[in-house]
């Protein structure tokens, strides 16, 4: 029974660690789907994570109110914020043709800095913690399902999660349904593996990408909005996103460029990152365990092109700017 | 398109010859004001005074960590207010990491003029130690380092540690913690298994079990002194494994959150984190650096020789903990923690005092006796009975 609860619970804590990788490896997957790497995660995570503080922690100041409005505001404004990380990106990469990479990892210096500096700013203004009222951290704080949450392994299982969880589920499901079965899917796929041929089939390339980033943009802000008010409880900590953009990026590979297997690869990779501080292996160094979510994205790497699925494989044009005059 | 470039052309033009004038010489009628302090006679340059002294700060994060960095900053501040000292006279060199970075700052520092360099994280001991060959007429203090002394018998004797008894801290608010425990199961997340991380859990344990003998205490390691997620993660292991009071030695408040969130309790360490955590925050246990800095400031410009170690405890205010939280600490807390204090300020008693037996079984400490640090960087390696460690960690 001990063993058992210790799993339950290590999948439990496997979920939260997972729900802001999912939401920005959807980010990054739909922006890699229009052809854009966009390697600035981890910036456009802080502008989030910076912003959604910053959004309910005034409306709170300003209107009085805690609970739902602020998470309203939190969200809304780190999705904005976000959408305007990709936007910088998509104007730099897709209409000045700035090099993809450099670009991305600008970004994410940028970001990182933006939301830093933001964050001491805020810290300033507080003369303290930079922190949200009990109301605001109740509505992050896990939903309250009633009797639901008291039934044994079901309860822990599935009902002892914040809303945004099973938000990033839904996310993962909408966009697998828009990827693989929508024209406007498909559209955005052909922009992916040849813009050229779909420039030629009266697809506009340009639209698509600026779209695509944008809104992938908006997702890794909701991640990083993940990061500061449910894992920090609604106060800002330096380095809060910890990384964790990065990991989105190696998570794009691991569940390759499906939204749908993002679902459980990032339960995975949460699991195996957290497994060390739950299920003790005796003489296994902690070195060894905080390898295990990079050791499992090798493999998968290695797997796929060794069976060489052209559906698991990266989008052809990814990484490549789109020049219609040399086609 | 052709129109769009000659007007671009003609604003940059324009923008480069307000920037011309702009920066131009300034109106010769105008006098700078006379600043009084610099007007009372020439000062002799090789007297440095607390006038003219200047003081570099090599730090591994910058003050918005809330944590240890907020803490020795705040340190600065109130020396630089005792002293009367001026801002320019400080520089402090913020977010610099272990390596090649701290070598480059304490150059700059010293190249600024600085007369005295403290040097606050533990990993920038050895760069201090190489830096300061090149700059024997610049004093370098080091936070929680262990190798001065071992300089000193080499004839360096420019490089000298700091440090403090936080462990006497710890174990008054460990009271706290002792009291509060329903589970009698206490968390603690630590940075590292290394003697800073163990002394100070050890002297934490030692005060819960003071006030509650049944007490025993899990601590679970992060690997890094900074990392929120991995912090708020393992507190939320920890209270998973049925802990309800944690304690903490790693930098963030997000130990605090979680064990907000999750409606158990929890003990700081560097800041008074009952403003992040107000149902949560017992009580920290937290520096006042202050007292450092003004004794080697006030050392140096006396002439005097700074020691090569230096530490200090409750009694002489280095370390204390931060006002309870009176809403959610235990009824007598305030008492237990006071009885405890007035015995440690007393010198009668310390911490370390035996009988203590680790986990192997063996006496580490006599009955009778007591462990003394015999320098200011703890050495404190034992893990006593009571405490679970992570296996692997033992038996490196």
């Amino acid at each position: 029974m001990k063993t058992l609860m210790i799993i339950i619970n290590w999948i439990n804590a496997a979920v939260l660690a997972g729900t802001p990788l999912l939401l920005a490896t959807n980010g990054e997957i739909l922006t890699e789907k229009s052809g854009n790497l966009n390697l600035g995660v981890e910036g456009q995570m802080y502008m989030g994570a910076v912003t959604g503080l910053a959004a309910a922690w005034l409306t709170e100041r300003w209107f009085g109110v805690g609970g739902i409005i602020p998470l309203i505001a939190a969200v809304v404004f780190a999705f904005l914020m976000g959408c305007i990380s990709g936007l910088i990106y998509s104007v730099l990469t897709v209409t000045l043709r700035a090099n993809q990479n450099v670009t991305g990892l600008t970004l994410a210096i940028f970001g990182t800095g933006f939301g830093q500096f933001f964050g001491e700013v805020l810290s300033n203004e507080a003369g303290g913690y930079v922190t949200v009222g009990a109301e605001t951290k109740h509505v992050f704080g896990n939903i309250n399902f009633g009797s639901l949450t008291e039934i044994p392994v079901i309860g822990t299982l599935f009902f002892r999660y914040n809303w945004l969880v099973y938000f990033a589920i839904i996310v993962a499901v909408i966009l697998g349904w828009f990827l693989n079965k929508t024209r406007k899917g498909l559209s955005l796929r052909a922009v992916g593996e040849s813009p050229a041929t779909a420039d030629s089939a009266g697809i506009n390339v340009t639209r698509y990408k600026y779209i695509a980033t944008t809104i992938g943009g908006g997702l890794c802000g909701l991640a990083g909005m993940y990061m500061s008010m449910v894992n920090q409880k609604g106060i800002w900590v330096t380095n809060c996103v910890s990384g964790y953009g990065w990991l989105a990026i190696a998570l794009v590979i691991f569940s390759t460029w499906s939204p749908l297997r993002a679902i459980y690869s990032s339960i995975i990779f949460g699991g195996l990152s957290v497994m060390y501080m739950r299920v003790p292996i005796p003489g296994m160094p902690m070195a060894i365990y905080m390898m295990f979510p990079y050791i499992a994205t090798i493999l998968v790497l290695i797997l796929t092109s060794i069976r060489q699925i052209k559906e698991h494989a990266q989008p052809a044009s990814t990484g490549l700017n789109y020049y219609r005059e040399e086609r | 398109m052709q129109h769009f470039k000659k007007l671009l052309v003609i604003l940059l033009c324009a923008l480069f010859v307000f920037t011309v004038v702009a920066c131009g010489p300034k109106d010769p009628d105008k006098t700078e004001p006379v600043d009084p302090s610099k007007s009372e006679g020439p000062v002799d340059p090789g007297k440095i005074t607390l006038a003219n002294i200047k003081i570099g700060f090599v730090h591994v994060t910058d003050p918005n960590d809330m944590g240890y960095t907020y803490n020795h900053d705040l340190g600065t501040q109130k020396m630089a207010k005792e002293l009367g000292l001026k801002d320019d006279q400080i520089i402090n060199k913020f977010n610099t990491s272990e390596d090649q970075a701290c070598e480059n700052a304490l150059r700059e520092l010293a190249q600024q003029g600085c007369h005295i360099i403290f040097a606050t994280s533990f990993g920038f001991e050895p760069h201090v130690i190489k830096v300061a060959k090149d700059y024997p007429d610049i004093e370098f203090c080091h936070a929680t380092g262990f190798r001065a002394q071992g300089a000193w018998d080499e004839g360096q004797k420019n490089v000298h540690n700091y440090f403090g008894n936080i462990y006497q801290a710890r174990y008054l608010s460990g009271i706290a913690a002792g009291l509060k425990t329903k589970t009698n199961k206490i968390g603690y997340v630590g940075a590292f298994h290394f003697p800073e991380v163990i002394s100070g859990f050890t002297g934490f344990y030692l005060g819960a079990k003071s006030v509650n003998p049944d007490v025993t205490m899990v601590v679970k390691y992060t690997g890094s002194w900074h990392d929120p997620t991995l912090e708020a993660q393992l507190a939320a292991a920890l209270i998973d494994e049925g802990c309800d009071v944690l304690g903490q030695h790693c930098d963030s408040t997000a130990p605090a959150t979680a064990a907000e969130a999750a409606g158990v309790y929890h003990v700081g360490y560097n800041s008074d984190m009952r403003g992040a955590a107000p149902k949560a925050s017992l009580t920290s246990a937290i520096w006042d650096w202050s007292r450092y800095l003004i004794f080697a400031v006030n050392k140096f410009v006396a002439g005097e020789e700074i020691p090569a170690d230096w530490h200090g405890g409750i009694a002489d205010g280095v370390c204390d903990i931060s006002p309870l939280n009176d809403d959610i600490v235990a009824p007598g807390t305030a008492d237990k923690i006071k009885e405890a204090r007035d015995k440690i300020v007393s010198g009668d008693w310390d911490v370390f005092t035996g009988p203590l037996v680790d986990i192997t079984g063996k006496v580490v400490v006599a009955e009778g006796e007591t462990f003394i640090e015999p320098q200011s960087a703890p050495s404190w390696g034992y893990v006593l009975e009571g405490i679970t460690v992570p296996p692997e960690v033992l038996e490196g």
